[in-house]
């Protein structure tokens, strides 16, 4: 059974540690790992405490996942993946963004942000660089991949295509 | 002393907060976000950005909180690593890059084509230039308050 992700709040891994405080202004629709987000644990990582299970309750609406991979497999949309860092302006820049576009496109896509200083590994299989790196995932696969800023429209523009393009 | 519990999250009181001040009268519980770099670094970040893009004949970005972020980016791996580390890149190793320098701050695609992907030097002709090559200490603490 497919697990449904609610599409208005939008998962991100941004914490090794159960310390990350939502900043206010982001957090109407975005979720900061783990405090009130859907926690998606990494259990290969090292991360964890295998004592101590990190499961919270957001809203409406359980979300638990044991990796990235996991995520990947049990969601039945393709997923918009964010890869960003605290520091990084434009990074900053695309929160908002996100929030709108994951909402406008709420039945097509679902949005995750990756803190790629609290999760390397990720980024580093997935060979990011420049930040932000948006990768589209298509059954698992990255599909499309680009960097930079961009407006909603845009991004929605270059989601849409590629979703057009390969279905 | 309780801790309560916003109505519209659940904080499972079982997760350990490193650094949560618990104690005294009943207060929401409250974690600090991250490590904030030193007022020093940010004061020398700042002032360099503002001269650097004088010099370069490059402009802030019109969203001045992502120029904020940025500098505050730099600050933090100017404090941590030595050198103000591109904080818009993920890296391998970082005490490693900060020692080879290609990606300190102004990195070489900077210097060499006025390419600036942190979007803090940005040529006139970007969508996202301002007009500006000044920014306060005070438009940097405001713009990253939330963070």
């Amino acid at each position: 059974m497919a697990v449904s992700v609610s599409t208005s709040t939008i998962p991100s891994l941004n914490s090794g540690c159960s310390n990350r405080f939502a900043a206010p202004s982001s957090s109407s629709s975005s979720l900061q790992f783990p405090l009130r987000v859907p926690q998606i644990r990494i259990g290969t990582t090292g991360l964890w405490s295998p004592s101590r299970p990190r499961v919270l309750l957001v809203k409406a609406t359980k979300q638990t996942f044991s990796s990235f991979d996991d995520l990947l497999a049990n969601t039945d949309k393709p997923v918009l993946v964010d890869f960003y860092a605290t520091w990084c302006g434009p990074c900053q820049f695309m929160a908002p963004v996100l929030n709108e576009v994951s909402a406008r496109l709420k039945d097509k896509i679902q949005v995750v942000k990756i803190d790629t200083e609290k999760y390397p590994s990720i980024a580093d299989k997935y060979r990011i660089e420049a930040l932000p790196t948006f990768i589209i995932f298509k059954d698992r696969e990255p599909y499309d991949r680009f960097e930079g800023a961009l407006t909603a429209d845009q991004l929605i523009q270059r989601i849409e295509n590629t979703l057009k393009v390969k279905q | 002393m309780t801790l309560q519990a916003q109505a519209s999250s659940s904080f499972a009181v079982g997760i350990p907060s490193l650094t949560s001040p618990l104690g005294g009268s009943s207060h929401r519980l409250v974690v600090r976000a991250k490590v904030e770099p030193s007022d020093k670094s940010v004061e020398i970040m700042r002032k360099f950005s503002e001269q650097y893009a004088r010099k370069s004949g490059t402009y802030f970005c019109v969203d001045k909180g992502v120029t904020s972020v940025v500098i505050k980016g730099l600050a933090d791996h100017k404090d941590s690593l030595g050198a103000p580390l591109c904080p818009c890149r993920h890296y391998d190793d970082k005490p490693a890059e900060a020692g080879q320098g290609f990606w300190n701050c102004p990195c070489v695609p900077m210097r060499e084509r006025k390419e600036c992907h942190c979007m803090l030097f940005l040529t006139p002709d970007n969508d996202f230039a301002g007009k500006e090559q000044a920014i306060s200490l005070e438009e940097i603490k405001e713009s990253t308050a939330n963070m």
